[in-house]
């Protein structure tokens, strides 16, 4: 029948919003808001009204199955107690979400730190001025464990004997994620500037990473640039 | 009865519903938080008033501090306990640590953003890219009475407050306690003779990570009280509202003096945490549920209407 049909599609419809936006929108990004997927719920369903009422049929067909489900006559079984469940969780899950709206959170407003934002310009393009030889490997090793492994650990994977109080804990240079999707311009760039060197999407208020250019000079960090990517065993990104 | 669904299909109409009830999961991020506890009365002064053992605790693990020189790769004290009343004009944070001996030199100290510009956790030392504000350092010391209400805007600025707002109370009893932790220990690689390993492109010898967390027993626990007013007239103080998330951080200082007359640990030398958040836990608001519920009667009343109207109009 085509009436109970479209009543019926705009259920669906909702059903699959929903789904849509709570669970498979999560795989590829942060989790939406409830708020902003009540959102997109309305919305839908004032396409559905809008639709459905765009003539005396069609009204009819959107609300008239509706109406008779929730007049409940001549139901049985299965659709008559959904239709109890439905008069009793409309009103439950409305007066749940206004709750909900006005309770204060307990939670942290959630900080979306980027850990690699843009470099400055002077920081893009650079190469490694230092002749990868196994010589300058060894000394790097030599001042990364110095300098570096209390908090990047001597098997460069972030486990260092300090890295337990920091949040954002020092990077794991052994992770795919980090320093092999980095150029070593961009090393150079985060090892002599520092969490203080970022910008603020990089939230450099929380970093412990130092402003190393205080301490080491420029051709020490590219031979601990090199012992970085010898060490942790990957290999610089290349411009695509 | 007539009409009943089976079980089955009750019970799957009912799971779907608690389903999206329970739309949204807590996660469990509980660690994070200080949860400073709404309390009648007085805010308790004294480390050891019994109130605080009725009050969770957020334990925070410390570095040493690496991040500046003069750095130090040792620190005695592990990770701290931090727990937090207020009564809506004055809070109370405990802390709570371990260490073995009392000495003139122990401290501690809490550090908060003065302001709505972030700070940098090491002394809101300027950023780059970010005009920074200053922070709001609360330090005790065993040998000084009271506390030092003090501010700092980069290394080399820290100075103690014109306006005094904080007051403090150590209490140390030689008690016995856990020490939770990473131990770390590195292993040398042996090969199948015994011989300890080599990487076979560089010649380094191999090493195999152990990391495990290790309790252990400790004697002799600090308990220190911060207490101030939430808001205050200075404005070099940080000033904290109920139901928001301020940032903190936390230092501590082994002041035991070695052999060579030096402290154990002293100035940047100590060990610290990066931000953590406390929350000072707002009153129930009561009329909160009055308005959830008006909710739910405005839509029983809706569906009620729509029912009416929908039995009317049918023929009988
Ligand atoms: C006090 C602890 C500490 C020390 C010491 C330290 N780092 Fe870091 N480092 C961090 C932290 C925390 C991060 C993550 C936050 C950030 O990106 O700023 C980090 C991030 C980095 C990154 C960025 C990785 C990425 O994927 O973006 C590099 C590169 C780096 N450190 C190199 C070094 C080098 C080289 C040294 C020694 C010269 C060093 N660090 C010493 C704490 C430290």
């Amino acid at each position: 029948m085509r009436g109970s049909s479209l009543a019926m599609k705009g259920a669906v419809l909702l059903v699959a919003v929903f789904v849509v936006f709570k669970f498979v929108a999560p795989l590829v990004t942060a989790p939406l808001p409830m708020s902003l997927i009540w959102l997109y719920l309305f919305l839908t369903t004032v396409g559905i009204v809008v639709y459905g009422t765009l003539s005396s049929e069609s009204t009819e067909a959107l609300l008239g199955p509706i109406f008779r489900f929730l007049g409940g006559d001549g139901l049985n079984g299965v659709a008559k107690f959904a239709r109890l469940a439905v008069l009793v969780l409309v009103p439950l899950l409305v007066g749940g979400q206004t709750y909900s709206e006005l309770v204060p959170s307990s939670q942290p407003p959630a900080e979306n730190r980027t850990i690699h934002p843009a470099p400055p310009g002077e920081f893009v393009g650079l190469t490694n001025p230092v002749p990868n030889t196994p010589e300058n490997v060894m000394m790097g090793k030599g001042l990364f464990a110095a300098f570096c492994s209390p908090c990047h650990g001597p098997k460069f994977n972030g486990n260092g004997p300090a890295s337990d109080g920091f949040n954002p804990p020092p990077a794991n240079f052994v992770d795919p994620g980090t320093i092999a999707q980095l150029q070593e311009s961009y090393l150079f760039w985060r090892i002599k500037k520092g969490g203080v060197g970022l910008n603020v999407e990089g939230h450099p208020w929380k970093s412990a990473m130092p402003r190393w250019e205080v301490e080491l000079p420029d051709d020490w960090i590219w031979k601990i640039i090199m012992a970085e990517y010898a060490g942790s065993g990957q290999k610089p990104g290349t411009w695509e | 009865m007539v009409g009943m669904p089976s079980r089955h299909a009750r019970l799957a109409v009912l799971a779907a519903a608690v389903a999206v009830l329970w739309g949204t999961p807590v996660l469990a991020q509980e660690t994070v938080v200080v949860r400073v506890k709404l309390i009648q009365g007085e805010v308790p002064t004294d480390p050891t008033a019994p109130i605080w053992n009725t009050i969770p605790a957020t334990e925070f693990p410390m570095s040493p501090q690496v991040h500046w020189p003069k750095r130090i790769l040792q620190v005695t004290v592990k990770s701290i306990k931090v727990r937090g009343v207020h009564n809506t004009k004055q809070i109370a944070f405990l802390l709570e640590y371990a260490d073995p001996t009392q000495d003139p030199a122990d401290a501690a100290a809490l550090e908060f953003m003065v302001g709505d510009k972030k700070a940098h956790f090491a002394h809101g030392q300027p950023m780059a890219q970010v005009e920074g504000g200053p922070v709001n350092i609360w330090y005790w010391r065993n040998d000084a009475p009271g506390a030092a209400d003090m501010n700092a805007q980069g290394f080399g600025t820290l100075k103690k407050q014109a306006q005094q707002d904080v007051q403090a109370k150590g209490v140390w009893k030689d008690e016995k306690t856990k020490v939770r932790f990473k131990e770390r220990k590195l292993i040398p690689r042996k090969d199948a003779k015994g011989e300890s390993a080599k990487d076979p492109k560089t010649g380094d010898p191999l090493f195999d990570e152990e990391t495990k967390v290790v309790e252990q027993d400790a004697t002799g626990v600090w308990r220190v009280v911060f207490t101030r007013a939430l808001t205050t007239t200075d404005p070099n103080d940080a000033q904290f509202q109920l139901g928001t998330f301020p940032n903190i951080a936390f230092a501590v200082w082994d002041g035991k003096k070695l052999e060579s007359g030096d402290l154990k640990e002293s100035g940047s030398q100590k060990a610290v945490t990066s931000w953590w958040y406390f929350n000072a836990e707002p009153p129930t608001n009561y009329s909160i549920y009055f308005y959830g519920l008006i909710a739910v009667v405005v839509a029983a009343g809706l569906e009620y209407v729509i029912i009416r109207k929908v039995r009317k109009g049918q023929p009988a």
